[in-house]
């Protein structure tokens, strides 16, 4: 997320992160831009209070070890408000069953093995 | 004399002693006569009159919550709003928006995560999804 400023100088803000992830080794595949709108609550980061930002979404690959570097390098940046490292997760929701009944007395008394 | 009739009766060719002899209701005589003769007949097998095993055939689908094969995610803050208390933001319990176990945890996590990320309001639901479809009710809860 980054506070609001000229066009240019958020497209500079992100060349920076972009570029200090594949310093380190990282493989960047997708960038979205989620667009610029106003926060949820007020952030205030580097001595200053945001109430408008912008979303970015940066798809990459990369060695676990990264997670901890990156996020000192971007909370030096001033540009940005509040990085995120999350993981990729394959979403499958094809099996979804419904829900089972289940059977509530048999777990009420506990099984003695 | 009732257990010496039950012995007799075993024996199909005393059938009209018991009959004569009965001074006894003729409802105990109408049995004997009855348990006499099926032992006349052949051994029919117990197995014929046994109802035929087979799945229910009116088993009713397995009821599905209102999320199943939806896939939620922490970036689409209507869905989420949707199961969080319009005054203060709370999430709503299992009792409530009536989710089933999987996708109720994954609703919270993913609510919770985008407190944290910054893509949804914590303490009041977004004005803006206000008059969205309810699927929670407080006042009627399943």
């Amino acid at each position: 997320m980054f506070p609001r400023w000229l066009v240019p100088e958020m497209a500079s803000a992100l060349k920076r992160t972009i570029e200090a992830l594949m310093e380190r080794g990282a493989v960047v595949r997708n960038l979205e831009n989620l667009g610029e709108r106003s926060l949820p609550y007020k952030i205030s980061k580097h001595n200053q209070d945001h109430r408008r930002g912008g979303y970015f979404l940066v798809d990459f690959d990369g060695p676990p070890t990264i997670v901890s570097t990156m996020m000192d390098h971007l909370g030096r940046d001033v540009d940005v408000i509040r990085p995120t490292f999350l993981k990729h997760r394959v979403s499958k929701t094809e099996e979804c069953s419904g829900i089972i009944p289940v059977n509530y007395e048999d777990k009420l008394y506990t099984k003695k093995k | 004399m009732a257990a010496t009739l039950v012995v007799s009766s075993r024996v199909s060719g005393r059938l009209q002693q018991i009959l004569a002899a009965g001074k006894s209701a003729s409802a105990s005589c109408a049995v004997l006569w009855r348990r006499g003769y099926s032992s006349q007949q052949e051994q029919v097998s117990h197995k014929v009159d046994l109802p035929i095993e087979m799945e229910n055939p009116y088993k009713e689908p397995p009821k599905r919550c209102v999320l199943c094969g939806i896939n939620v995610d922490y970036k689409n803050v209507q869905l989420l709003s949707q199961f969080v208390s319009p005054y203060t933001g709370r999430i709503y319990g299992r009792h409530i928006t009536g989710l089933c176990g999987k996708k109720q945890k994954e609703i919270s996590k993913a609510i919770k995560r985008a407190h944290v990320i910054g893509f949804m309001p914590v303490v009041y639901k977004d004005p803006t999804f206000l008059n969205d479809p309810k699927i929670c009710d407080i006042r009627h809860p399943e």
